[in-house]
């Protein structure tokens, strides 16, 4: 351990989800005088508006920050932000290799949490030294003494002398970093070795191509070096190293073990940069890359479309910028009948979805319909041939199928006692299969289940909240392929079958699903000029059948006086409805009777 | 010197209480003092406006409310004295007013008569005591029959009745017996009108513990309506309109066929060539101040024209006219629309004669879809011009 290192500290925040990790984030910034306070915006980290406004992290950040600790010692601090949510999993799991100690953000009146374990296992797994941090106790419900002891029960790790502190009204805060000088070791790692450097983000510039964050672990990298990203080989010229101050990149001559910070090589795509990977020199390259990489690998999938067919250009141009940023994300062109030309979207999860989703409507003021989401399923063929099938649209005939397996997850619930019966139902009713429970304290109890993905892709999560009055939390993990009794259920219109509307569904649940959405279909298909019949099939066989009846009377009868304002306007509005409807052969659909098969409330 | 004609509308917002379906400019329990007042400013606008239109013959008038017949019959009277001085009235011009059965009494019938109307619109509604007390009605069935009757005594002819189908708790066999007594008056004219809820009544409020008719019971009504007054000879030459020959009502015609007409009183419309004009519909501004009260939309653009013209023009039986359409737009209707206009003429909701294109009888209840499908359609984007102003 060099001079240099000892006073070096890495750490990242960790936390469940609105616990206060970016509003401590923020306190941390203000108090080192990183960011003055006229430059103070809520949530300096979090620059997405969506991230704002949800709350969440969604893309790993740094920050490098300067503590003159009691000792009157100078530190150089880097705060790793990390994203905070299942989807993102192995994300977090890079970022938090990159430091060397953990904040374990807790709520002092809502306690331990099921991401706070799973970050907390994390952390621990990652060789990290943890400091509990406990916030909000400016809150009437805080109980500082029971979250002290939730901790140390719980989690296992001593929290008796640990910060307690509120992130809004700054109380403590010193406290934080003290502790973070004091309990949370400095890096090591030779400067002199071979260069390894861990990736554990990267995003595009206009102007520098990716910027690619990264740890170095060993040996040192200067501007100008040729390097090499030992997965796939991909070599580059550094044009520049440096710092991460929060309004910016600042360049310094190097970066050397111990060091977080960026460099920029003129690299076109982040799918060049994958996190997790290792950066090395081309010419004396590292023996060994960093443990722990792997591809980022969707979950699920689905196919988006513009509402408006004209804007299919820019929806792929909309998804190709999100790409520069998100190597996760993965789209190739699609074609419905029924929707016409759009993309099959792969994604880490709901979230994920939702976020890009949210993202491509936003920033690019697209309407977009989306399909339901599906997972990947595991066919093997009466051929003997294996294949991994994620558009129910290519999901082959029953009697081609040999055997059909579909993605479990690990998953764990830790909800107050008074509704496990109801979480357990819950469960049960998803095909979960139970296999422990294990008391909390005695007011909460950690549930553990095997759920397979797609019961969780459908509302799992709201039905989770409603069902627990928004106590329960859940984190999981993908845990492999499980064989199961699957069907592809399709739906027709007027006899035809609407491809965008057909999903896989295990066998036991197809009637339910195809009569409750046969049910949303005939209430979202508005009436049209002939009676059209709705029928769920599987396979040649109809298991479910509705009827929407012709359209009888649409009619303003009664032109008053001369004004004909209000006729004008009524049909300015029926006019803009007709031009989003979506033709079907001869049936008008609005994109709302698509979201409605998405939308399976749990009632 | 411009030889056209053109309508006048008269805006009476007054009534003796407010129907409960009704959102029209009206003002319930109004002192005579503040109709007198009114009468006043409707003379001064019209003297205001009329010498604009110095060129212009007039050949319909109509006096709608609320309910004209609140006005005092001197009241009456005055009115159809300014307007005489101020415009040129043809001989034949026809000249309505709304008549509420309740209130239309011989003074006023006589001053009516006398002073140059010629057709009375006379809301029957229901022949039920039990729907028209539903609807917030003030006259009882019982009320009709004399005021037709008297009526007739003073000479009026052309009569009209009003009909309402989709009433709450109507029934089709209580339709049909309103429908048998308003034939046994011998009327010229029938409307029949679908009850609409319209936001900010107090149907409206309760609108989903209404027991409105159910569809199929709707659509018998308007079966059996079509069956019978087909049968009587009337001709159903408009959405809501039936009328034996020659009764069509001619100033009704004006709106859908786009001819000009002149609006007087809060909230009466106007349109002249390619301007609109409305009023505020505040009584006590109006009063004060009627000329103020009056706006102008900006011009319509060609296009906007086309646009009405479209959704007015197939409210009638003839529909759109080929050759007229063609002189003022520089191109066919049929041509221009075709592609829309197949699948409507293909499920039998549009006929085309060789110089005309009509909804059929099942289009007429289908307009809206009709017309939202002509004017989404690719061929339309021109309707719709990017508003600048």
């Amino acid at each position: 351990m060099t001079e240099r290192q000892a006073h070096i500290r890495n750490f990242s925040i960790i936390a469940h989800i609105d616990h206060g990790k970016s509003t401590l984030a923020d306190r941390i910034l203000e108090l080192t005088q990183t960011v003055s306070e006229h430059e103070m915006e809520s949530q300096v980290l979090d620059n997405m508006d969506l991230e704002r406004e949800r709350g969440i992290t969604i893309k790993a950040r740094a920050v490098r920050l300067h503590y003159r600790a009691r000792s009157g010692e100078e530190y150089t601090f880097h705060l790793i932000d990390t994203p905070g949510h299942v989807d993102f999993h192995y994300e977090v799991s890079r970022s938090l290799k990159a430091c060397d100690g953990a904040l374990l953000v807790v709520d002092a009146s809502q306690g331990v949490e099921a991401q706070t374990l799973a970050n907390a296992y994390l952390a621990i797994d990652n060789d990290l030294e943890i400091i509990p941090v406990i916030n909000k106790i400016d809150l009437p419900s805080a109980d500082i003494a029971r979250t002290r002891n939730e901790i140390e029960d719980v989690i296992g790790i001593p929290a008796q002398d640990c910060p307690a502190v509120s992130a809004k009204t700054g109380q403590n805060i010193s406290d934080v970093l003290e502790a973070i000088v004091q309990s949370i070791p400095c890096p090591r790692g030779d400067e002199n070795a071979p260069l390894r450097a861990l990736i554990f983000d990267s995003h595009y510039d206009s102007y520098l191509g990716v910027v690619v964050l990264l740890r170095v672990m060993d040996g040192r990298l200067r501007a100008g070096d040729r390097i090499r990203l030992m997965s796939n080989g991909a070599m580059f010229d550094v044009v520049e190293v440096g710092a991460l101050e929060p309004f910016g990149l600042h360049p310094t001559d190097a970066l050397a073990a111990g060091d977080v910070g960026y460099l920029t090589a003129s690299i076109k795509s982040v799918s060049d940069t994958r996190v997790g990977d290792t950066v090395t020199h081309a010419d004396a390259p590292a023996a060994e890359p960093l443990p722990g990489f792997r591809e980022a690998r969707p979950m699920v999938y689905a196919g988006i479309y513009p509402a408006d067919g004209a804007r299919y250009g820019d929806l792929r141009d909309a998804l190709d910028k999100l790409r520069l940023n998100d190597a996760a994300l993965s789209f190739e062109p699609e074609t419905s009948v029924a929707l016409g030309f759009g993309f099959r979207c792969g994604f880490l999860g709901l979230l994920h979805m939702e976020i890009i989703e949210e993202r491509l409507e936003r920033e690019f003021n697209l309407d977009l319909i989306t399909t339901a989401p599906s997972v990947i399923y595991k066919l093997r063929r009466k051929d003997g041939q294996t294949v991994y099938i994620e558009n129910p649209a290519s999901y082959p005939p029953p009697d081609e199928i040999e055997t059909a397996e579909e993605p479990v997850v690990r998953a764990s619930l830790i909800t107050p006692t008074e509704y496990i019966g109801g979480l357990m139902d819950l469960c049960q009713e998803r095909r979960g299969e139970f296999h422990d429970m294990k008391y909390l304290d005695e007011n909460r109890v950690e549930l553990h289940y095997t759920l397979p993905l797609n019961e969780i892709i459908y509302d799992f999560f709201d039905a989770l909240k409603s069902r627990s009055k928004g106590y329960a939390s859940l984190d999981y993990e993908f845990d492999g392929y499980r064989p199961g009794k699957l069907v592809k259920l399709d739906f027709l219109l007027n006899g035809e079958p609407v491809d965008a509307l057909s999903f896989i569904v295990h066998e036991d649940k197809a009637y339910a699903r195809a009569r409750k959405i046969a049910e949303k279909l005939k209430e979202n298909i508005p009436r049209q000029l002939f009676e059209i019949p709705i029928q769920a099939a599987i396979g040649s066989r109809i298991i479910a059948r509705e009827t929407v009846k012709a359209m009888r009377k649409d009619v303003l009868a009664k032109c008053y006086g001369g004004d004909i304002t209000r006729k004008k306007k009524l049909l300015e509005k029926q006019k803009e409805g007709k031009k989003k409807m979506r033709r079907l052969g001869s049936v008008e659909v609005t994109p709302e009777a698509f979201m409605a098969v998405l939308k399976l409330d749990d009632d | 010197m411009c030889s056209e004609t053109i309508g006048i509308y008269l805006h009476i917002p007054f009534c003796l209480q407010k129907c409960r379906y009704c959102d029209f400019c009206s003002y319930p329990g109004r002192d005579a003092a503040e109709k007198e007042a009114f009468t006043e400013a409707l003379c001064r606008e019209i003297r205001h406006v009329a010498p604009l239109y110095r060129d212009r013959t007039v050949d319909t008038l109509f006096f709608g409310g609320g309910t004209p017949t609140l006005l005092s019959s001197d009241e009456l009277r005055r009115i159809c004295a300014c307007l005489r001085d101020c415009f040129s009235i043809l001989p034949d011009a026809e000249w309505t007013c709304e008549a509420n059965p309740a209130t239309l009494d011989d003074t006023r019938c006589h001053a009516l008569r006398t002073n140059g109307v010629n057709r009375l619109s006379i809301g029957m509604q229901s022949a039920s005591d039990a729907e028209l007390a539903c609807l917030g009605r003030v006259h009882r069935a019982s009320d009709l029959p004399p005021a037709v009757a008297l009526a007739r005594k003073h000479g009026f002819t052309n009569i009209n009745l009003d009909l309402m189908m989709g009433i709450p708790c109507q029934t089709l066999a209580s339709f049909s017996d309103s429908l048998d007594a308003a034939l046994s008056l011998a009327p010229a004219h029938l409307s029949v009108y679908s009850l609409q809820i319209e936001p900010g009544t107090p149907f409206f409020a309760q609108k989903d513990a209404l027991p409105l008719p159910d569809e199929d019971t709707e659509e018998a009504m308007y079966a059996l309506l079509l069956a019978r007054l087909h049968a009587e000879g009337f001709r159903h030459y408009e959405i809501s309109n039936f009328a034996k020959e020659p009764a069509l009502c001619r100033h009704n015609l004006r709106y859908w066929l786009r001819k000009d007409y002149l609006g007087f009183g809060p909230a009466a419309h106007g349109c002249v060539g390619n301007r609109r004009f409305y009023h505020s519909a505040d009584l006590s501004s109006y009063i004060r101040d009627p000329v103020a009260s009056r706006r102008e939309d900006p011009p319509l653009l060609p296009g906007e024209i086309e646009y009405e013209t479209i959704l007015l023009a197939l409210r009638t039986d003839r529909g759109i006219d080929e050759i007229a359409f063609s002189e003022a737009f520089g191109h066919g209707f049929r041509s221009c629309y075709a592609a829309a206009l197949a699948p409507f003429r293909d499920a039998g909701l549009l006929c085309c004669s060789e110089r005309y294109t009509a909804l059929t009888e099942r289009g007429m209840r289908l307009s809206n879809t009709v017309l939202a499908g002509i004017f989404a359609s690719d061929a339309a984007a021109h309707l719709f011009p990017a508003k600048i102003y």
